[in-house]
């Protein structure tokens, strides 16, 4: 059958004629724009210099030192190799968890008696701050075979203790709190097929994999690009639980681009090297970024 | 271009008054300013309001000397924030950074963290407290962790021992009588203990703080008891952890862990599961800090049951020295408004009773001792060993912040199996010469 | 009929799942430090609710919650506000230069925030903001605006133009047209974009730490945080204050999804 396209639903009196109207004003997004630059790209690129100087961060002392900083960071084999850690972590989360959000979604759009409570359960560990789930998963990663997920599910894991163990353990502590955010955001593109389309690929005989296939999923495409963008994001850019969770550990087996870099501008003094980090970071991210944005927008159902 | 900037110093102040008023001017229309300053109190006189930020660790003594504070002095406020070490570290960098530090500032003794003494004074920020009274009574062995070229810039109540915190019923069970005093009956009783079906020693690897506490409690007796001055020599070059007793500490850590007398998983165990493995009997010691002791009661059922004794590193009882460190403190910043009044509220923690009761909340040994001291009698043992067998923690005279995470990171790759001593000793040379 | 009801236990079965670490941090919070020591996760045996009672006054939640609400609501109208209209602005525009402001914006997405740390501190201090509610509104309006614009032009650029052509026709200004019927047709992103900068915004530890500590207007994780220690912590007290801090958000939640679900119907018909 052939797809099913977004212009049956709108209305009639609309789409039979056609009109060339003009874009909304410049002075929709002025106020937007005005605070966006003073809060973000202005600090940003004032911020950016400090990646050309040897400032510890505290004090006057400070030297244009060039891209020497940036020659560090190609010869630091720890930053190097937190890069490997942060894609993997980057990948796992981005897979499962965009996975997890939407068979959620799936399951809760559905007109089930429990679907209001069930959106509540499965959107609770998203209000918990990140450091507090840290906090709180380190009691279930007991390594101790009779307590916590060791006891439940009747293994023996040392789950934050084995470096080839502890960035797992990382990402699924991550996915745990972050499904219920994927789900919140398909479940938005949801609430947007019109349940007319549904009806129609009824009648045209679909069966429920043909109406998800021809029908949720190509109208599914504006939450997929925002979800899988955002996860993507979240991912390259992750601290907080990994800092609260292992700060890097065991030795070095869970450091990823963001603790090393907070590593180098507040625990060891060294700002504008930090700085340079984050520069390389921010830059890799955008390209990553507009990849994603670039394919993901090709493929979305234009209206 | 970028070799013509090369070595053009810029003032900081300048640089960040430059960039921020031109994002002030940028700005002023769209937002006005607060307009309230320090307002008069009931009686006329203008309340002054000091802001200090400290560590979490510091909000007991805290809390109850700034109520006294308010009794003694009562034109002037001081609101306190507290937070977990990290972020503490984190947001008063920013502001030292910002050039808009608070009044009070919670400051790490000696030179080897980013929030420590050394470091900050050294940018000019922490005011010179060496006029009161109280830093002329700091004991010789404590002053490099106070004093920065022969100038007072951080208070602190006391120091804290590392040893081995035990269960006294656990011991008994075992049918061990008295703490060891030598390496050798150090290793007896983990033997017995374990034949007891007891974890002699828990070790909470996975908190990297936690790595730290063998090795700093086997070094005193290790190195610096055959060498007094092993610090002074290695920041002047002359010598280096893998040329040292460090060796032989490492070794005897890692002989714990060959004769299995650690739980499974250290690296995976935390400090909260270690500090209840001994609480609850199931695990006979820990080495640990004294500063943990009010935690470990407060999980214990029988907190009487816990107690602590040196870690004898040393065959020869006579040979064996014991860690003690400064507790975190605080400073005053030097460019605030409030200089004088910050300055003030630290001579007030400096007088004797204030240090006693900063002492007693945190089961530290007081700074100066007077008949009002108490001490915790947990600590007792290590008394003796206080005056001229103590050395303060390692990382207070280490010359920068990097060498005590390669440190913790080493540490949990030894016990991982994935490194050598060789290989450990030698990041931390590489880290210490940094 | 049967294949709903089939599914209904299925997702309460994953529910389960998905709640135990919920359970474990509700359990944490009614137990005193022994029993948290000697049995982490067993049911509290008896629940103490003294955590509760002390997080109440010794971490001045009363106050902290009424100062996290200032903060969250204010800043949630003025990304609401300001995001949805630029959003309309950029979703529509045809130019090169509309959609370059639109790449501007998720820039604001990829930058670590580290970046521009000091520098928007410097200049929050300029404005005498530090220690004001102020001042934290501008920091959450500015920096979570590349958030919500991307949500919220994803979502229009996706929903037919003749909508707003249609009232234009009628005559209604773009003003009008935007606020009498587009707004309303995105009110199940508006209810996303809501709930998610919501709970960012109440969550945020760092940021309110850096700014109003010690000014006496600390929200709720920094208040609550202050009994993390590296020796001593209250763990039973911190998840109890957080359980606490939590029920807004979930209440939040709870009645945003009612309102999203019923407001889309209507929207469709209006």
């Amino acid at each position: 059958m052939t797809p099913v396209t977004a212009h049956r639903a709108r209305p009639a009196r609309a789409s039979r004629r056609r009109f060339s109207v003009t874009s909304p004003p410049w002075l929709f997004a002025a106020p937007a724009l005005v605070v966006y630059a003073v809060v973000v790209l202005y600090p940003a690129v004032s911020g950016v210099v400090y990646a050309f100087t040897d400032w510890s961060g505290i004090g006057e002392d400070m030297s244009f030192v060039g891209l020497a900083q940036f020659r560090t960071l190609l010869g630091d084999e720890q930053a190097l190799g937190s890069i490997v850690n942060t894609l993997l972590l980057t990948v796992a989360i981005v897979v499962v968890q965009n996975a997890v959000g939407l068979l959620l979604a799936l399951g809760v759009h559905v007109r089930l008696r429990s679907r209001a409570l069930l959106r509540v359960v499965f959107f609770a560990p998203v209000v918990v701050s990140p450091v507090m789930v840290a906090f709180l998963w380190k009691y279930l990663y007991n390594p101790d075979p009779s307590s916590g997920l060791n006891g439940l599910l009747g293994v023996r894991v040392d789950w934050l203790g084995d470096p080839s163990v502890a960035l797992w353990s990382i990402a699924g502590m991550v996915i745990w709190q972050n499904a219920g955010y994927s789900m919140v955001i398909f479940l938005a593109g949801l609430e947007g097929v019109p349940p007319e389309l549904h009806e129609a690929a009824k009648i045209d005989g679909a069966g429920t994999w043909q109406r998800f296939r021809f029908v949720t999923w190509p109208l599914l495409a504006p939450a997929l690009t925002i979800n899988l963008m955002l996860s993507t994001i979240g991912g390259l850019k992750l601290f907080d639980q990994v800092f609260a969770a292992t700060n890097g550990g065991p030795g070095y087996a869970t450091e990823t681009l963001s603790t090393v870099l907070y590593k180098q501008a507040f625990v060891f003094g060294k700002f504008g090297y930090s700085t340079a980090i984050a520069l390389v970071l921010a830059l890799f991210v955008a390209a990553v970024s507009l990849v994603q944005v670039y394919y993901l927008r090709s493929r979305e159902v234009t209206a | 271009m970028t070799d013509l900037l090369h070595d053009a110093r810029v003032s900081r102040g300048q640089f960040l008054r430059m960039m921020g008023g031109l994002g002030a001017a940028a700005f002023a229309t769209a937002c006005s300013t607060r307009p309230q300053t320090s307002t008069p109190s009931g009686g006329g006189q203008a309340t002054t309001e000091l802001k200090f930020i400290g560590v979490s660790d510091q909000k007991t003594p805290m809390d109850q000397l700034v109520a006294a504070y308010r009794q003694a002095k009562p034109a002037v406020r001081i609101t306190a924030s507290y937070a977990p070490t990290d972020q503490v570290q984190t947001s008063v960098r920013t502001q030292l950074g910002a050039g808009n530090a608070p009044d009070l500032h919670v400051v790490y003794p000696g030179s080897g963290s980013a929030m420590s003494m050394s470091q900050i004074a050294e940018a000019g920020l922490l005011a010179d407290l060496s006029a009161q009274a109280w830093t002329r009574t700091i004991p010789e062995g404590f002053r490099p962790a106070f004093q920065l070229d022969g100038k007072t810039y951080i208070y602190s109540a006391g120091s804290s021992v590392i040893g081995a915190v035990y269960n006294k019923k656990a011991f008994e069970q075992a049918g061990v009588e008295a703490p060891p005093t030598t390496w050798s009956e150090f290793l007896s009783v983990c033997d017995r203990l374990k034949k007891a079906g007891v974890v002699p020693i828990a070790l909470g690897a996975q908190t990297p703080w936690v790595t730290q506490l063998i090795t700093y409690a086997l070094v005193p007796s290790t190195v610096y008891a055959k060498d007094p001055s092993f610090d002074d020599k290695q920041l002047a070059g002359q010598a280096s952890f893998a040329q040292s007793g460090w060796r032989e500490a490492m070794e005897m850590y890692l002989e714990l862990q060959k004769r299995g007398f650690f739980n499974d998983n250290p690296n995976g165990t935390t400090f909260e599961q270690q500090t209840s493995m001994v609480a609850t009997g199931k695990a006979a010691m820990a080495v640990q800090v004294s500063a943990v002791l009010p935690d470990f009661r407060k999980a214990a059922s029988t907190p009487d049951d816990l107690s602590m004794f040196p870690v004898p590193g040393a065959d020869d009882a006579a040979g064996v020295w014991i860690p003690a460190g400064v507790v975190v403190g605080l400073g005053a910043g030097a460019k605030g408004a409030n200089v004088e009044e910050a300055k003030a509220f630290i001579d007030f923690l400096g007088k004797q009773e204030n240090i006693n009761a900063w002492a007693k909340a945190i089961a530290a040994i007081p700074l100066v001792q007077d008949a009002a001291s108490t001490i915790d009698p947990a600590v007792e043992s290590f008394l003796p060993f206080t005056k001229d067998r103590a050395v303060p923690f390692m990382d207070q005279r280490w010359p920068n912040a990097e060498v005590q995470p390669v440190h913790f990171a080493v540490i949990q790759e030894l016990l991982a199996g994935e490194s050598t001593i060789d290989e450990a000793l030698r990041k931390m040379d590489e880290a210490y010469q940094k | 009929m049967k294949r709903t009801f089939l599914l209904e236990i299925v997702m309460i079965a994953v529910a389960v799942a998905f709640l135990f670490p919920v359970y474990a941090l509700v359990s944490l919070s009614l137990k005193d430090p022994a029993q948290i020591s000697q049995s982490p996760l067993a049911l509290p045996d008896p629940p103490t609710f003294a955590n509760f009672a002390e997080a109440w006054t010794a971490a001045a939640l009363g106050p902290s919650l009424v100062n996290s609400t200032v903060i969250t609501v204010v800043s949630l109208v003025a990304l609401i506000a300001l995001g949805s209209f630029a959003s309309y602005f950029l979703a529509r525009v045809r130019t090169r230069l509309g959609y370059g402001l639109y790449v501007l914006f998720l820039l604001g997405i990829v930058l670590p925030f580290q970046l521009g740390m000091i520098p928007l501190y410097q200049l929050v201090n300029d404005l005498g903001l530090i220690g004001t509610h102020a001042g934290m509104i501008l920091f959450y309006t500015g920096i979570q605006l590349p958030f919500t614009v991307f949500l919220y032009t994803g979502f229009i650029r996706a929903l037919p133009r003749e909508y707003a052509a249609a009232a234009q026709i009628d005559g209604a200004s773009h003003l009008v047209a935007f606020t009498r019927v587009v707004f309303p047709l995105l009110r199940p992103i508006t209810g996303t974009v809501l709930i998610l900068n919501a709970v960012f915004i109440w969550n945020d530890f760092f940021t309110p730490l850096v700014y109003l500590g010690g000014s006496g207007y600390e929200t709720v994780p920094v208040s609550v945080f202050a009994f993390v220690g590296q020796y001593v912590s209250q763990h039973g007290l911190v998840f109890a204050g957080l359980v606490l801090g939590a029920v807004p958000i979930v209440l939040v939640f709870l009645a945003l999804q009612r309102y999203v679900i019923k407001g889309f119907a209507s929207g469709l018909k209006g």
